[in-house]
């Protein structure tokens, strides 16, 4: 594990939970630097979801802490919320509200001025590329665009830290290339990002930081080159969490 | 083609017959032939009036089609065993697959016991010895209805499908079910009216207006046989096959339009600025008036409310009672709050949004009552006010005066709170299929939020019965006040307190008994593992896992324990009360001086014992239902 020169972003510390007997998540240790690209993958049903989701104050743990900036997340909610920004995977949004109007409210919300709102989602809409869906219903948007609004939402507050559970899954290339420029001007801003993906070519091309979860458990943290330990990230990756590759000639009869 | 079809159809029916499937369609078999024999029967009795033979007849057809037009849309689809989309990629003509489907329709349990209720026109014309000539027509009608029945209802049920995704469907679906529930619950006074119909005959417009239907068509032709008036009586059967034809070409183009169309993504919305949402609180709200406005559920149930409070308090004005009238305010509010205790299940798992903004949780709770009472508390104030004017029973204003604050300011809390404590889950709102029929009711939680919300104005009515002139309305808005506050705290405190396990709970549909037991498994990747969701039928109701005796008695006891409570309690005793005693078929009013209240209270308690029984087998049920239902 990785000594953090600061206090961290994030700090998970012993996180358990066990969901229908089994148990998703098994003593979880991590820590993100503040100010790190920090990339979180595992196959699917690794526990990257359910992680995320104690680490923000989702789901509570059965055991263990969760800290943010040195801010316990489930003693000191309030403190805590205020510094982070977060798109989940999958979960609802308001969404009978436009682009323009989700950002309007969520902004009042936050206790924000309605002036300040107003300017700050205006340029939200302009950069992300949703201007021309502002009057359109949340749940009217595609996936891309469900993505871009839950980002620009998450951003709304100028946040310290972003969790971001599969932020690019099933998003376009071009609305992926926005999403990576806000990522990588919001890290080079001092800004602390944490994502989750399946995809180790992303990870790779944007994180400076990289744990590596299987069954629960962390096979291996640290920054992207001590992880990948001369390897390419998915080859490390395979290594520590691939099983055997099926025979696919029995379906011989496939081929034309 | 029609015949693969017809075989299709048989074998799918065959191959998805359970045990209680077959039950249900013997049962439905059988009670439907008893309510053919009762047309038959109408046909072929003696009356007094002449008249009334085919009047009756008329009646009861005009029922039968409505059954056949409105049956499928209210109570779920229609007949979908073959679904035109199982044959869109194969290479039919469109007429080809018509004329299939069409024919496929005609096979099934209700088609033959319609056909037996329809020769009635037969037996009537020969009841009435109308004639060979009238019988020939009446033959000739007994097909031509049915298969007019048939068709219109393919189309109608289509249309619905269409315009049910919209919001004047949804306004239009909600009417209709709240006017024939509203109408089974107050169609009681209506029976002076039924008798003297029966005594002295159908009122002309009435007798007329059935005859104009089409399902009166083949009821006309064979009158008009029986007075030698060829051309009208052929005129009426050409009218209706044509009508038959016309319906069939109308079904065929709305299925083409079903398999090449989809529905528009991205239309734009209508916004509107909201100036005067400036702090948390007042965008909570104006978020949730969006709401009533755009979601389909929510606004089915608005107009649902509205539907059910005009229909129950206006139909006794049939009969020249203005009783009720001043009161549809208050049981639009009162079916308001009934139907708002889902507030934060109907925005689902957005519940994370609140949760991961600090101190939003607190701005949510009143938003939403801010904004449940914008939505209900205008047309409470403005129905009860403008409908005492209009009835003038300004002797009502001590009791509307208290208990207007007390249910509007009751409500606000209950509403909050039922939402927060007993939920049920439903889908995601951009999960939903666009069918209302989805996200069916949950009958128990109506019940509890009727019964709840009732009891807040407890303290109101006290003061009105008990104290003077002014301590109604003071008790009703003090009261209303207070629990609209202390209600919103509570659901605040548990909000706080367990807002991760409510997320949880609508993500899995599971809720975990204590926070810190062993929750049942969520979904980690919600997009690849399929819900157990509550959905309609039994487990909606959480009566899967209750014993058919036990689910009868809760079904049949919360149906009927009305009758004795409120048709055969509530109202005598309010009609006692007050002096204006009208006997029609309240019991307690037919029977001596010193037993009318006695069976008042009687009936009172019988109904009470009814509901409190039905309710609570109803939720044990339903909680042990949720617990397994993983």
């Amino acid at each position: 594990m990785r000594s953090p020169t600061t206090v961290p972003g994030l700090r998970l510390d012993g996180l358990v939970k066990t969901l229908g007997g089994n148990r998703v998540v098994d003593h979880i240790e991590l820590e993100v630097p503040s100010g790190s690209f920090f990339g979180l993958v595992g196959p699917n049903g690794a526990g990257k979801t359910t992680t995320l989701s104690m680490a923000v104050g989702l789901l509570r743990p059965d055991a263990g802490r969760a800290e943010i900036f040195g801010i316990d997340v489930w003693t000191d909610p309030v403190r805590a919320k205020t510094l982070i920004g977060v798109l989940p995977d999958g979960l609802a949004m308001p969404e009978r509200l436009t682009g323009r109007e989700l950002l309007r409210f969520t902004g009042l919300l936050r206790g924000m001025d309605r002036a300040d709102v107003e300017d700050r989602a205006g340029q939200l809409l302009e950069t992300l590329g949703l201007q021309a869906a502002e009057r359109t219903l949340v749940m009217e948007y595609s996936t891309g665009m469900r993505k871009k609004i839950g980002l620009a939402s998450a951003l709304l507050h100028a946040p310290k830290l972003l969790v971001l559970d599969e932020p690019l899954e099933a998003v376009d290339p071009v609305s992926a290339a926005t999403i990576r420029e806000i990522l990588k001007w919001f890290v080079g801003g001092g800004g602390t990002v944490v994502l989750s993906s399946h995809v180790m070519a992303l990870v790779e091309d944007l994180c400076d930081h990289v744990a590596v979860i299987n069954s629960g458990r962390v096979a291996a943290a640290g920054s992207l080159t001590g992880v990948r330990a001369g390897l390419s990230l998915e080859q490390r990756f395979v290594s520590l969490v691939g099983g055997p590759l099926p025979q696919v000639e029995e379906l011989a009869w496939l081929a034309s | 083609m029609v015949g693969i079809l017809i075989r299709m159809k048989l074998a799918v029916q065959r191959n998805s017959m359970t045990s209680q499937r077959a039950a249900q369609m013997i049962v439905g078999g059988l009670v439907g032939l008893a309510l053919a024999a009762a047309v038959l029967l109408l046909a072929s009795r003696d009356y007094p009036l002449a008249s009334l033979r085919f009047d009756l007849l008329g009646a009861a057809l005009a029922v039968w089609t409505a059954g056949w037009l409105l049956g499928p849309a209210l109570f779920g689809g229609g007949d979908e065993t073959l679904r035109p989309e199982h044959f869109a990629h194969y290479g039919l003509t469109p007429r080809a697959l018509t004329a299939g489907l069409t024919a496929a329709a005609f096979v099934g349990v209700t088609p033959v016991v319609t056909l037996v209720a329809f020769t009635g026109l037969v037996v009537g014309a020969v009841s009435a010895g109308l004639g060979p000539g009238a019988i020939i027509v009446g033959v000739l009608s007994v097909p031509l209805q049915l298969i007019f029945s048939v068709l219109a209802s393919r189309l109608v049920t289509a249309v619905f499908g269409q315009v049910m995704r919209s919001r004047l469907g949804a306004a239009l679906a909600a009417f209709i079910s709240a006017a024939t529930l509203a109408a089974l619950h107050s169609g009681w006074v209506l029976s002076p009216l039924v008798s003297a119909t029966l005594n002295t005959g159908f009122p002309s417009g009435l007798a007329t207006g059935m005859r104009i239907l089409p399902s009166g068509w083949g009821l006309a032709a064979v009158e008009a046989a029986g007075r030698a008036e060829w051309p009208v009586a052929l005129a009426a059967l050409a009218a209706l096959a044509l009508l038959g034809t016309g319906c069939l070409y109308g079904w065929a183009v709305l299925m083409r339009r079903r398999l090449t169309t989809r529905r528009a993504h991205g239309r734009p919305a209508k916004v509107a600025a909201d100036r005067w949402a400036r702090g948390p609180v007042t965008a909570v709200a104006a978020r949730e008036l969006r709401t009533y406005t755009r979601d389909l559920h929510r606004f089915h149930l608005v107009c649902f409310a509205m539907g059910y409070a005009l229909v129950f308090c206006m139909l006794p004005l049939a009969v020249g009672a203005s009783l009720f009238l001043p009161w549809t305010g208050l049981l639009f509010a009162l079916w308001m709050s009934a139907i708002c205790a889902n507030l934060y299940s109907d925005d689902g798992t957005e519940l994370w949004g609140k949760i991961m903004i600090s101190g939003a949780i607190g701005h949510d709770v009143r938003g939403r009552q801010v904004g449940w009472l914008l939505v209900t508390a205008p047309p409470t104030v403005i129905l009860t006010i403008g409908l005492v004017f209009v009835s003038g029973q300004y002797e009502q204003w001590p009791w509307l005066a208290a208990l207007v604050p007390a249910v509007l300011g009751g409500g606000a809390g209950v509403s909050v709170l039922v939402s927060v404590l007993r939920p049920v889950p439903l889908a995601d709102p951009h999960r939903r299929s666009g069918n209302l029929l989805d996200n069916g009711t949950d009958f128990t939680q109506v019940l509890l939020m009727l019964v709840l919300t009732a009891a807040t104005a407890t303290p109101a009515f006290f003061a009105v019965r008990l104290g003077p002139t002014w301590a109604g309305p003071v008790a009703g808005v003090i009261s209303g006040t207070a629990l609209a506050w202390l209600l919103g705290r509570i659901a605040i405190a548990r909000l706080h307190s367990t807002a991760p396990e409510l997320l949880h709970y609508f993500r899995s549909g599971a809720r975990p008994a204590h926070r810190n037991l062993q929750p049942v498994p969520a979904r980690h990747h919600n997009h690849d593992v399929g819900l157990p969701r509550p959905d309609l039928g039994l487990q909606r109701l959480g009566l899967d896992l209750a014993p058919t005796g036990r689910r009868a008695y809760v079904v049949a006891s919360l149906t009927l324990c009305w009758v004795p409570l409120v048709a055969q309690g509530v109202v005598p005793a309010i009609m006692l009360a007050t002096g204006e005693a009208n006997r029609s078929w309240f019991l307690a009013l037919h029977l001596p001086e010193g037993l009318r209240w006695a069976t008042i209270i009687a009936m009172i308690g019988i109904g009470l014992v009814l509901l409190t029984t039905g309710l609570a087998t109803g939720l044990y049920y339903l909680v042990k239902s949720r617990r397994v239902g993983v």
